[in-house]
């Protein structure tokens, strides 16, 4: 009988600690471009979120320092307006009162809500954000996993290329802000390398013909093309290239073939594309990666984009181990993250003021319908093979 | 005199507003501040248009790219000159560069002027993208401006400067002079206005605010990027608050901006899809069926309840 009562009362607490939790869950806001021109974009990160709300829901809830809680998702749709995405994250801490924040999608979005996690001294990992700039903002409340900083970029780019044997090469570039600092870093690092630049041209973001300058590049005469692209133009290239007749060795797309419509686009065709990517679910050292790539395919019916994809899930699980160390008090919050070292599906990530300084700069290549790591050496998962 | 006084309710109504613009902050918190800059600033844009626009019948679908321009001044002056300075100099760069352009832009009239003036915005645009380019300043990084607060407060000011300035014109013989040349150009030259003197006046002027506007509210972000400045969507909404307040004197921008702003809170959070087609139906309904707009709807009202 005595064990009967201890069984109930046991049970009873069980069930009122499940409906304590259930009733308090822990919030988590953001803000994301669901509509306007950087729609297509988000997505990736979106589903990203959501795949790690619904797998740590699963798994019983949020590990707050030491209490499981469910996650709650708080978002809104920011237009793709940078500015009303840090009126939203004023919002979401002021009126809302979330406990946590996640980031919004995109280098200017990030660096204007910056400015708001600042002043409410209200912890962000950031994600799918790279500039030179970000090393300006203050340290303490915001950081950015990413290891995509275009002055490392340019600097691996004309390693990689070297060991490519690339002697010269064409550029292209957007004019927007990420191509541009891009271009600033790579053209003196490839002239170091001893690599020709023959073709430097930039062209507008609402570029719809590339003929003009692919011609160009096919009478040039180079071994090497680099495309500063974003990911309208990175279809609009491979599109183009492949009716052009552009057969250079070396082809290089800055965004865009991450993304599983870019792969399901041109199959064959884009096989031997290099492009910008520091994660890889091939990677073995980097275990959770594989796992996180099954999940996604899995809800999704895709492969995730292997750049935002992985970084929103990544700063997802940055948060998460920091909120089991330290719960959801902020200053405990930032001293955590700012100081520890965090297992993800990109392997361990360590940040100094802003930046993770354990990532390397990395490039990934499209091989036989795969993505894989090909530089550095020390991350790659597999060769580099020249078109 | 007389005629400003006859405004009076529109007086009141400004006045109601700048009061309850400026308890926001302390009632209503962070959040609600950023509201009510919006309001401000799209009710300063809106009559700064209505001065030039809505009086000459001169349609300009390019008003951004004052904005834009003060915005620059700000942003590349940041931090070396002061903002109390670097602001009304966006102001003052925007209207001469309204000056410079005047004389050829406004040669043109009709839909050729709509045109005209949505490309010189995108010129612009482009010019000074290629110019941050060639800097190798793709962004640029605003750290240390003013608080929500104090913008508020100053676009407060810039809301009434170009509220006034709307009216003022309107009930001067400046005004009268616009007003003759939006109802037949030519007949205006006849009788001895100074057609092309009061357009491009009227050109600079309003311009001025916006440049100002388009400084501070570069301010409100940290982050600057030449084509968010430059949004051409800038230019688009202040058109449609002018046609669904009824752009033809200083009331209807009033109107027109509190509207717009207010649907928008409403319907952004939850139904942010549901605005957009919102705006189109409206737009299309006021086109149609209220071509004067709120304040005619409202006089229209009016004057039936008081029949």
């Amino acid at each position: 009988m005595k064990y009967l009562l201890s069984l109930v009362t046991a049970l009873a607490l069980g069930v009122l600690a499940v409906a304590a939790n259930a009733a308090e869950p822990v919030r988590i806001g953001y803000s994301i471009a669901k509509t306007g021109l950087f729609s297509q974009a988000a997505p990736s990160q979106i589903t990203a979120y959501e795949l790690w709300a619904s797998q740590v829901n699963a798994a019983g809830g949020l590990d707050v320092a030491g209490e499981q809680r469910p996650v709650e998702l708080v978002w809104y749709d920011d237009e793709s307006d940078p500015a009303k995405a840090a009126q939203i994250y004023e919002k979401l801490i002021s009126d809302d009162g979330v406990d946590l924040l996640l980031a919004p999608w995109g280098t200017p979005h990030h660096l204007n809500v910056a400015g708001v996690v600042e002043s409410h001294g209200f912890p962000m990992v950031g994600n799918t954000a790279a500039s030179v700039a970000i090393r300006e903002v203050q340290p303490g409340n915001i950081w950015f996993p990413t290891s995509a900083i275009p002055d490392k970029i340019g600097t691996e780019l004309a390693a990689l290329a070297k060991s490519a044997n690339v002697t010269s090469v064409a550029i292209i570039a957007n004019v927007l802000p990420f191509a541009q600092e891009n271009l600033q870093f790579l053209v003196p690092a490839l002239e170091a390398q001893g690599i020709e630049v023959k073709v430097n041209e930039s062209y507008p973001p609402d570029i719809s013909d590339m003929t003009a300058l692919l011609t160009r590049i096919k009478s040039s005469g180079v071994d090497g093309v680099i495309a500063l692209s974003y990911p309208a133009d990175s279809f609009l290239y491979m599109g183009q290239a492949k009716e052009l007749g552009i057969d250079q060795p070396f082809q290089f797309l800055l965004v865009g073939p991450t993304i599983a419509a870019f792969q399901g686009a041109f199959g064959e065709v884009a096989n031997g594309i290099v492009t910008l990517g520091h994660w890889s679910p091939h990677q073995a050292a980097w275990p959770k990666g594989k796992a996180f790539f099954d999940a996604y395919v899995e809800a999704n019916g895709m492969a995730p984009d292997y750049l935002d994809s992985a970084l929103a899930y990544m700063s997802c699980e940055i948060l998460q181990q920091a909120v089991a160390v330290a719960g959801l008090d902020r200053d405990k919050l930032r001293e955590a993250i700012s100081s520890s070292t965090f297992d993800t599906i990109n392997g361990p990530v360590r940040f100094e003021g802003v930046e993770n300084v354990v990532t390397p700069t990395a490039f990934l290549q499209l091989q036989g319908g795969d993505m894989h790591l090909v530089w550095p050496a020390e991350a790659a998962t597999s060769q580099y093979q020249p078109r | 005199m007389k005629e400003i006084t006859r405004n009076w309710p529109f007086l009141g109504c400004l006045l109601v507003l700048a009061g309850a613009g400026i308890a926001t902050p302390h009632l209503f918190g962070a959040y609600w501040t950023l509201v009510a800059l919006n309001l401000a600033m799209w009710i300063a844009l809106t009559q700064s248009w209505t001065l030039f626009s809505g009086m000459t019948g001169y349609i300009s679908l390019g008003h951004v790219v004052f904005y834009g321009i003060g915005a620059y001044v700000v942003v590349a002056t940041f931090k070396t000159v002061p903002l109390w300075i670097s602001v009304p100099m966006g102001g003052v760069v925007a209207a001469l560069f309204a000056l410079i352009v005047a004389l050829p832009v406004l040669r043109v009239r009709g839909p050729y002027f709509v045109i005209l003036t949505f490309g010189v915005a995108e010129l612009v645009k482009f010019i000074i993208l290629n110019i941050e380019t060639g800097l190798g300043k793709s962004s640029r990084l605003l750290f240390g401006a003013p608080g929500a607060q104090t913008l508020l407060y100053v676009m407060i000011c810039l809301a009434i400067a170009a509220s006034g300035l709307t009216l003022f014109a309107k009930v001067s013989r400046f005004g009268r002079g616009l007003t003759a040349i939006r109802e037949d150009e030519t007949a205006a030259e006849t009788v001895g206005i100074p057609v092309a003197r009061y357009k491009v006046i009227a050109f600079a002027a309003s311009a001025a605010i916006p440049g100002m506007v388009g400084g501070l509210m570069a301010l409100r972000s940290t982050y600057f990027e030449v084509l968010q400045v430059f949004n051409p969507i800038v230019s688009f909404t202040i058109v449609t608050m002018a046609i669904i307040g009824g752009s033809g004197d200083a009331r209807g921008p009033l109107f027109g901006a509190a509207f717009m702003v207010g649907l928008s809170e409403l319907l952004w959070a939850n139904a942010p899809r549901l605005y957009m087609i919102l705006l189109g139906l409206f737009l299309v309904g006021f086109v149609v069926f209220a071509p004067s707009g709120l304040v005619g709807l409202l006089a229209r009202r009016g004057r039936e309840t008081s029949a």
